[in-house]
């Protein structure tokens, strides 16, 4: 069944969330290729990783004076809209058939530990085409300063009829 | 800044999903979605099994971008399709090129091709402040 037009404009948030050194830390060693507990293993950090994304001691001689997260740690703290969206009953997303279609992040300030993260959300558009629904979602989240920190359009495909035929 | 930045630059990045790889981005990421983390609800859903968080392949093409640009604090965009599935065992080579230096950004268009040649991502793009 396709998903109704009628929730579009419908919003969730605000989803309020507190960067910290280690979670920073531990998103990027899992992005990198290694294991997140690896400070306490002999593992080290991976090569390639910028070391302002995991060395609190090499950031601080950066431009920012700290270190900072991954851009992509906005998948951590600003998914919160999309994720309700995705399991309102009243938009009744079947989740099972659901997978992420497209992300589109804007970033502008970065993240540093100790940041609170606000983001809100809504439901900004709902289509269907060949048999698959789309749902996308937009966010936008501030800092504690009130600086916009990332814009997110994060956009659900969702097959809804006749997996088998629908698939590929 | 002595650094330039020029149309025709190319970077590349290769990535294992290695075998616990979704597990270990579930941790970090808090995506917990039994579709990465159980092999059976993968294959119920008709995934072969369980799948990388689409994310995750995103923050494998911005490390990529990052590796060239040198500032992670400098990234201003990034924007993927999701055309495939990762699976465990697969290997994704990220290939960027430059497409346009302009107005104080240098973007890049990043092919994400998996062991089998097939586009795991479509349409990525990445900017960053220069």
């Amino acid at each position: 069944m396709a998903l109704d037009k009628k929730h579009i404009g419908r919003r969730y948030g605000p989803f309020v969330y507190e960067a910290g050194l280690e979670k920073m830390r531990e998103f990027a060693w899992a992005v990198g290729g290694t294991i997140p507990s690896t400070g306490f293993t002999t593992l080290g950090a991976p090569a390639g990783l910028h070391p302002w994304l995991t060395d609190p001691e090499a950031a601080r001689s950066s431009p920012y004076g700290a270190m900072i997260a991954m851009p992509n740690f906005a998948v951590v703290f600003a998914i919160g809209p999309f994720g309700k969206a995705c399991a309102d009953p009243e938009v009744g997303v079947d989740l099972l058939r659901l997978v992420h279609g497209e992300q589109d992040f804007e970033f502008f300030e970065p993240v540093k530990s100790g940041d609170v993260l606000t983001t809100n959300g809504e439901i900004a558009d709902i289509s269907s085409k060949a048999g698959l629904d789309f749902l996308a979602v937009t966010t936008e989240s501030r800092n504690q300063r009130g600086e916009l920190v990332v814009k997110g359009r994060w956009t659900a495909i969702i097959r809804n009829a006749a997996p088998a035929k629908a698939k590929e | 800044m002595a650094r330039t930045f020029s149309v025709g630059d190319t970077f590349t990045l290769t990535r294992k999903c290695d075998r616990y790889r979704p597990i270990y981005y579930a941790a970090a990421s808090g995506d917990f979605n039994p579709i990465h983390i159980d092999p059976e609800v993968g294959k119920s859903a008709q995934l072969g099994g369980a799948i990388l968080q689409g994310l995750c392949t995103l923050g494998w093409a911005v490390d990529a971008f990052i590796g060239y640009l040198g500032d992670p604090g400098k990234v201003s965009r990034v924007r993927v399709r999701f055309s495939r599935p990762v699976g465990i065992e697969d290997t994704v080579v990220f290939s960027g090129k430059i497409v346009a230096v302009a107005d104080g950004v240098v973007k890049a268009e990043i092919e994400a091709k998996n062991q089998r040649g097939e586009d795991v991502l479509k349409g990525a793009v990445v900017e960053g402040r220069i």
